[in-house]
């Protein structure tokens, strides 16, 4: 093969380009001296809104607000759909990011250790935000090494939904599943399981594990991860304790994958579900599946309370959204002008109005709405009129009360490689490959090694 | 860079300098009597297969008329028989749009990649080189390479170029012909006879003319393999579109697909019936472009010959 | 002469130039910079760092590494025979099926047609423990079926048995090569008093080793870098915490590391060595083919 030089030449000329333009030219950070947050200032400009979908009137009502905010010189362009993190990073690489991202809050921790996002001091200062008035837990969530990263909104948190049919069968209550109680709720779940030739007909009690081993860890005193967010704890008796009590609810249901498989087959969303089917004793759930049975099987009778602690404190895990600033954000005044106006509480009160109003149209109950703003929270809740069916407003109540005794996991730098080490762990024992106590082992190495090169880094 | 997920089916032979292939009549000469008994056997058997072939496909089509809480029951005849699934489909996501990116990118990369693979494909068959042969050993080394080496060079390179979030690295990596589809159309190429392009030089035909006005006819049937098989490729992609689109209004099928599970997936907690519709609406389309395609494309193998 | 030789050449490069500038912008150079970044810590935001060979030494303690390498092996292993023998049990009849074959064989290539994604799914519905078809048409016979989707025995045996749904194209390309073995051979072996099976061993099997060996080293290739189906199937649901570390493929863990983890030099070196891997076990292959693949000796 000698094909000559000059034909190479061109080839080897894109390439040596190309190489040149995978040197990874740094977007130049609009942190700095050039941007100043005034709310008293008119702006312009384009603002690109990413992971952030308007798909009910909660979310509608605010953004009209917002572009309100922002007056007529700012065109707001939504991208909808979740927002993909390796899209995200990309982009900011690429230096061409959105000028505002909606992300989950425990991602928010992992973006600021890389510098995909910005502080914002400053633009809270500007803007005159007032952060006293989100949940704790959730501003704890979008902090990072002191500083603010993002403005949270939204608030999910669990009650202890069940069957009170079935719950009468089984003469039992309400209290007997909330959680307080750990060996009373494997005594119902017992009694309210049904197996008939060998398959499961109702599932007694679901620990809803992988993803709510948090809630029981902390209803047993324990903790996933330190205050700090630089030491796991994996494998503290707290943790190992709680997993394993939580994976026994399977067992005695036939396993796991019984129940998943179970699970996976009922018609959730739909007047096939599992309360309207009998088929599912008690499970902890977020909130908003409350208006999911309201709406598709009202009849259903259902008896609703806070999860609780070994102590009888109701607690949940929160978790929600944010409103972040990418670094070479092009318009970071009109983001951070968005972001105030996004989570105002006027912005959510009106919201909150208009889905009243909405819900008197179709006949159905107003259940609330949990903002991450404790204002907000408090008008919102004097909105809502009380039922004449109990169990709803049982379920509002609860609702509110969980919100009063949130928890979240600090920021960490290594965000989704600490969840995947739990998950994994979790699923190792799910799967019957290992025993909680060599799971949480083997998950605490992990998630130790993941954190302490993030936080190295960071730190360095 | 073509997308295969699993790499289509290539001429079974891994001589470089493989023989003519030779167009046979259609179907075998009428074999000998067998007797009656092995040739219910073998019947009996493919009625067999086929059923577990085709089961599961009428199994997703009956189900996706079913509502959510009976798409478990195995029944084949749905006992609410609904179209709600597909209202909510076109509903809940831009099913249209999807259906359009997907279109576009399919056909892009099909057309693309089938003028570059002949192109070069005639290129090392029509002509004698120096190192031809060395130089179609890397082509077929190329083939050895798995997509996920160069994933993220390869992903740099259009970032760079800013086309991160357009459609373009779905298909323009086709310019540049696949390895597999040059061998493939190199093997027919060279089972043209060479007097026709001696008579054509004769003629004072060029290289370019020979090679549009008779290389390329008399192969048709290749060119339409290789159309088919990189449009299946190409369709069915996900891996590309979940690493390059950003923007749910440029996502191709598969990729909006994925969104779909995701998006109904809350705490693990399936839209079943949706996902089952969904995954009908992507399949639809090929079952049809390989109905038009399907004898082309099947004799088309059989006529590549498998003699090395 | 020398001068026509010149321009012949000339053309020649000119016709393959697409494919030598896709080689070295798309092949080459990647192959080179993933090799460079594999010496590196890189995230996407911030430019690499050289760490020299770091990556690798950790990639040689991670157990997840030895983990997704030993899955995907098992994987192989067990799919790839299994489709051999399936594709040629399928040519073999249809070659026998006479008219009706070309209804047939359509029949065996549309599964061919669905989009990965949409396998991924249909294997958790079809292999559910509690209500799959697959358990259902087990417990017909009395058989209870295992947990399919979620036991860490039966997770690839169920992925293994949803890819030979797709031997389609494998299919085609061998029933084109049995068509192709001169009927003379087997006239004459029938006069020596060969049966069936004697014929298939002595004739058809070695006639059609060229395409048996292609099937395999291409299976090979394709099982080595399975990703999508077990992706949609045990890791790509957003929302969904739940996972399952049998389906766990090296192609799977390397998209991970990659962009999730945002540990780009890493999921280079682990880009590195399935390369090297690959082109060992292909090397290999062809090695121990080399006596029992039967090529005829043909001149271009």
């Amino acid at each position: 093969m000698r094909p000559s030089p000059l034909r190479l030449a061109l080839p080897l000329a894109v390439a040596a380009l190309v190489t040149s333009g995978c040197a990874q030219g740094t977007a130049d950070s609009s942190s700095g001296a050039d941007t100043s947050y005034d709310a008293g200032a008119t702006l312009s400009g384009d603002l690109t809104v990413m992971g952030f979908g308007a798909t009910d009137e909660i979310g509608s009502v605010r953004l009209a607000e917002a572009k309100k905010a922002l007056g007529d010189k700012v065109t707001v362009k939504t991208v909808e759909g979740d927002l993909d993190i390796q899209q995200f990073l990309t982009s900011v690489a690429a230096g061409d990011p959105p000028e505002i991202v909606y992300a989950d809050r425990d991602q928010i921790g992992t973006f600021a250790s890389r510098g995909a996002i910005i502080p914002l001091d400053d633009c809270i200062d500007g803007e005159n935000i007032d952060t006293s008035v989100f949940r704790k837990p959730a501003l704890d969530q979008v902090t990072f090494d002191d500083k603010i990263y993002g403005i949270p909104e939204f608030n999910v948190v669990q009650i202890i939904q069940a069957n009170a049919d079935l719950l009468d069968k089984a003469g039992l209550t309400v209290e007997d599943v909330n959680g307080h109680d750990w060996d009373a709720v494997s005594a119902a779940n017992k009694k309210l399981a049904v197996t008939e030739n060998g398959k499961l007909k109702v599932i007694g009690f679901d620990s809803k594990l992988p993803e709510f081993l948090p809630l029981w860890v902390h209803a047993n005193g324990g903790r996933l991860i330190s205050e700090d967010g630089r030491t796991a704890q994996l494998d503290s008796p707290e943790v190992v304790q709680a997993l394993e009590w939580a994976v026994s609810i399977y067992d005695d249901q036939g396993g796991f994958s019984t129940v998943k498989a179970f699970r996976d087959s009922t018609d959730f969303f739909g007047e096939g579900n599992q309360f309207a089917t009998d088929s599912l004793g008690a499970m902890p759930m977020e909130q908003w599946y409350v208006n999911v049975l309201n709406d598709v099987t009202p009849d259903v009778n259902m008896a609703f309370d806070t999860v609780r602690d070994k102590q009888g404190e109701p607690i949940a895990f929160a978790s929600g959204s944010a409103w972040a600033i990418p670094k070479g954000s092009k318009n970071p005044e009109a983001a951070c002008r968005f972001a105030r106006a996004m989570t105002a509480t006027d912005s959510w009160v009106k919201a909150a109005e208009k889905r009243v109003s909405l819900r008197e149209k179709d006949g159905g109950i107003f259940t609330g709405v949990l903002t991450g703003n404790v204002e907000a929270d408090e008008k919102i809740r004097a909105m809502i009129e009380p039922g004449d069916d109990e169990t709803w407003n049982d379920a509002i109540e609860a609702t509110y009360e969980a919100n009063d005794h949130t928890f979240a996991l600090p920021a960490n730098p290594a965000g989704s490689e600490f969840q995947t080490a739990w998950q994994d762990g979790v699923n190792r024992v799910l799967n019957g490959q290992q025993s909680p106590q060599e799971a949480m082992a083997q998950a605490q190495k992990e998630a130790q090694k993941a954190l302490d090169e993030a936080w190295a880094e960071w730190d360095g | 860079m073509t997308s295969t997920d699993t790499p289509a089916p290539r001429v079974p032979t891994l001589a470089v300098a493989p023989a003519a292939p030779v167009e046979e009549p259609r179907g075998r000469p009428p074999a000998p009597a067998r007797p009656k008994l092995a040739r219910i056997v073998i019947w009996a058997l493919l009625a067999v297969l086929t059923v577990a072939f085709v089961y599961p496909f009428v199994w997703l089509v009956s189900a996706s008329f079913k509502p959510r809480s009976e798409v478990f029951d195995n029944k084949l005849i749905p006992d609410h028989f609904t179209f709600d699934n597909y209202l909510s489909i076109w509903h809940e996501a831009p099913m249209g749009l999807w259906l359009m990116n997907s279109v576009f990118v399919t056909v892009l990369a099909t057309v693309t990649v089938t003028i570059s693979s002949a192109c070069v494909a005639w290129g090392f068959a029509h002509f004698r080189f120096k190192g031809r042969d060395a130089l179609f050993g890397v082509v077929l080394a190329t083939m050895m390479i798995p997509g996920a080496v160069t994933m993220i060079p390869v992903y740099l390179i259009w970032d760079s170029l800013g086309m991160t979030g357009t459609l373009t690295p779905l298909w323009a990596g086709n310019l540049f012909g696949s390895a597999f589809y040059i061998f493939l159309l190199r093997q027919f190429f060279l089972g043209l006879p060479r007097e026709l392009f001696e008579a054509a030089k004769l003629d004072g035909a060029n290289n370019w003319q020979m090679f549009t006005k008779i290389a390329l006819p008399l192969t048709k049937p290749a060119l339409v393999v290789t159309a088919l098989f990189e449009f299946q490729a190409s369709w069915t992609d996900l891996m590309k579109p979940l690493i390059y689109l950003r923007d749910s209004d440029t996502f191709t099928v598969p990729r909006g697909l994925k969104t779909l599970l995701d998006q109904f997936g809350f705490g693990g907690e399936w839209h079943w019936e949706l996902i089952v519709t969904a995954s009908v609406i992507t399949t639809l389309p090929m079952i049809v472009i390989f109905f038009l395609g399907q004898r082309q494309f099947i004799d088309g193998i059989a006529t590549t010959g498998n003699k090395g | 002469m020398s001068t026509a030789r010149a321009s012949e050449t000339r053309a020649a490069w000119l016709f393959i130039s697409p494919w030598v500038l896709g080689f070295l912008v798309f092949t080459l150079y990647p192959l080179i910079y993933t090799g460079y970044l594999s010496l590196t810590d890189y995230d996407v935001i911030n430019d690499p760092s050289f760490v020299g060979l770091d990556n690798y030494h950790q990639l040689v303690q991670d157990p997840k590494v030895r983990l997704a390498l030993t899955n995907t092996f098992i994987f192989a292993v067990l799919s790839v025979p299994t489709q051999l023998v399936l594709s040629f049990l399928l040519a073999l009849l249809l070659n026998r099926a006479g008219r009706a074959s070309g209804f047939f064989r359509t029949a065996f290539f549309l599964p061919k047609m669905t989009p990965a994604v949409a396998i991924g799914v249909l294997l958790l519905l079809l292999f559910n423990g509690q209500n799959g078809l697959v358990n259902t048409f087990l417990g017909w016979f009395g058989i209870n079926g295992p947990a399919w989707t979620t036991d860490p025995n039966w997770i690839k045996p169920g992925l293994v048995m949803m890819s030979l749904w797709t031997v389609g194209a494998s299919v085609v390309i061998l029933l084109a090569a049995l068509r192709s073995v001169p009927q003379e051979l087997y006239d004459a072996s029938r006069i020596d008093g060969a049966g069936f099976w004697r014929q298939t061993r002595h004739i058809t099997i070695p006639m059609v080793s060229s395409a048996i060996f292609f099937i395999v080293i291409i299976d090979t290739i394709a099982a080595f870098q399975s990703f999508t189906e077990a992706y949609t199937a045990y890791f790509g649901s957003g929302n969904s915490t739940y996972s399952n570390d049998a389906a766990l493929f090296y192609a799977i863990y390397l998209f991970q590391q990659a962009f999730r983890f945002l540990h780009m030099g890493y999921a280079s070196a682990m880009s590195m060595l399935l390369f090297v891997i690959i082109m060992a076990v292909t090397a290999i292959q062809i090695r121990v083919s080399r006596g029992s693949v039967y090529y005829e000796s043909e001149q271009a």
